[in-house]
């Protein structure tokens, strides 16, 4: 797990990857279900969950990552939030649309999904120890490091839900994989940043 | 609470001011292996009502981070948008670690001694691999594919391009080892009028004639490289660039 401030803000952010995750029908059953329940254990289900859980073939790069938490911790501080929490924001950021109930399907946890990106945005009182235990009791998993993450990226749905086929800066990267890799990125990062002017 | 855009700001170093907008190097996040970004803070005047002020300063915010991306998608080099917080009139982009063309040309340097400054432009090209006339090209190049993309920068200077240093990126060309990148998108809009491509070589023409007057025979190989790369579309726009040759950047209304 990885944790970084945001000095300007008094929040902690912290990170997780993880592969081979067997059990994400039963999770996002589990974080609909805590969604709705009522009362204490309501509650506490929603706590135990509090976190963003990204399908994390989706993701580009780390920056592309800390881009769409920036965006979305900026937006909860100015009481700009266009989803319920900062970290179903992280998701809304992600999706270069504006419908929600898309965002989640495509950038968040499916029946699908193998593997995660977990992200905490939390208090700085809170110890990145604890957070690491309720990660690892969450979701089921092995962890992995970040640098793994180019790996995971599905390139061609990244391409497809950013419609990204058409645009001259892909063409001409086309037969050099890498460098196709940072314009796609490149492009993505900066989609994610500029999502609040865009519409 | 002070909004946290501008406690960042407070905590970040400024590099430049003009009269729209003021431009620091900053850091969004506390781990060192992040790179820095460029925030260009378009700061409140007092001289207009604060509801306009807010609505100018968002829309421009917002033409600026969109004109970036349209070159992004368009394959023109430019640096990426890294954070937008239009409400307090910031935008965040890729910093780029580099030189302005504007010092790595004859007469570019400002008033220091001449001799000094020849020597420095030369050791400058010689850092960053790249012969002027390469240069030149380059910067026909970038123009041509940013007026294909159908953006207008508004602004062309050599002040307004930038070298990356080749030992802060990977060049993805075989044979050079820096980039030219285009940046200040403040004045840009979209057009496909060939008029308005025309009037932005135009202005880049005077700026370049005025700052460096001993590098204006070199204009032309830039002006043949982005004839080049324009194709067809460069018939209309040199005969219009020779329209406006004779009647300045603005359009007479009489008649």
């Amino acid at each position: 797990m990885q944790s970084y401030k945001l000095p300007h803000f008094p929040v902690c952010v912290h990170a997780a990857l993880y592969t081979n995750v067997s059990d994400s029908d039963s999770l996002r059953k589990r974080l609909i279900a805590a969604s709705t329940a009522e009362g204490l254990d309501g509650e506490r289900e929603r706590d135990a969950v509090n976190f963003s859980f990204i399908e994390a073939r989706l993701i580009t790069s780390v920056n592309h990552l800390r881009t769409a938490v920036y965006q979305a911790v900026l937006a909860e501080a100015q009481g700009a939030l266009r989803t319920k929490t900062v970290h179903s924001e992280i998701i809304w950021a992600l999706n270069p649309t504006n419908n929600i109930s898309e965002a989640m399907r495509r950038y968040g946890v499916s029946d699908a999904s193998t593997s995660l990106v977990v992200v905490r945005v939390a208090g700085p009182e809170l110890s990145p120890e604890v957070i690491e235990r309720d990660m690892d009791a969450t979701v089921k998993g092995t962890k992995a490091s970040f640098t793994e993450l180019q790996d995971l990226t599905d390139w061609a749905a990244v391409k497809k839900y950013h419609k990204l086929g058409s645009d001259v800066a892909v063409r001409e990267a086309k037969g050099d994989l890498e460098r196709e890799r940072i314009v796609v990125d490149d492009i993505v990062v900066s989609s994610v940043a500029m999502k609040s002017v865009m519409g | 609470m002070t909004s946290p855009s501008l406690t960042l700001i407070s905590t970040s170093t400024l590099i430049s001011q003009g009269a729209e907008a003021k431009v620091y190097k900053a850091h969004l996040t506390a781990d060192p292996s992040d790179a820095p970004i460029l925030l260009k803070h378009r700061f409140r005047k007092g001289y207009r009502h604060p509801t306009l002020d807010g609505s100018i300063t968002r829309t421009r915010v917002a033409g600026e981070a969109r004109a970036l991306l349209k070159c992004l998608r368009s394959g023109v080099n430019v640096p990426g948008v890294r954070m937008v917080d239009a409400s307090e009139g910031i935008l965040g982009i890729e910093w780029i670690d580099g030189q302005s063309v504007r010092k790595l040309l004859p007469g570019g340097a400002g008033e220091d001694d001449e001799e000094q400054e020849e020597d420095d432009q030369i050791d400058l090209l010689q850092e960053y691999d790249i012969s002027v006339e390469i240069l030149m090209q380059l910067i026909g190049q970038e123009i041509a594919k940013m007026h294909l993309a159908d953006v207008i920068h508004g602004d062309l200077t050599t002040s307004n391009m930038m070298l990356r240093h080749p030992s802060t990126f990977k060049s993805c060309h075989a044979t050079l080892r820096t980039e030219l990148v285009l940046i200040d998108f403040g004045l840009s809009y979209h057009s496909s009028l060939v008029e308005d491509k025309a009037v932005d070589l135009y202005v880049l023409e005077r700026a370049f004639t005025s700052t460096h007057p001993d590098a204006e025979p070199l204009f032309a190989s830039a002006m043949q490289a982005y004839e080049q790369r324009m194709g067809k579309e460069w018939a209309a726009i040199g005969r219009r660039l020779d329209d406006v040759r004779l009647r300045g950047r603005k359009r007479s209304m009489v008649g």
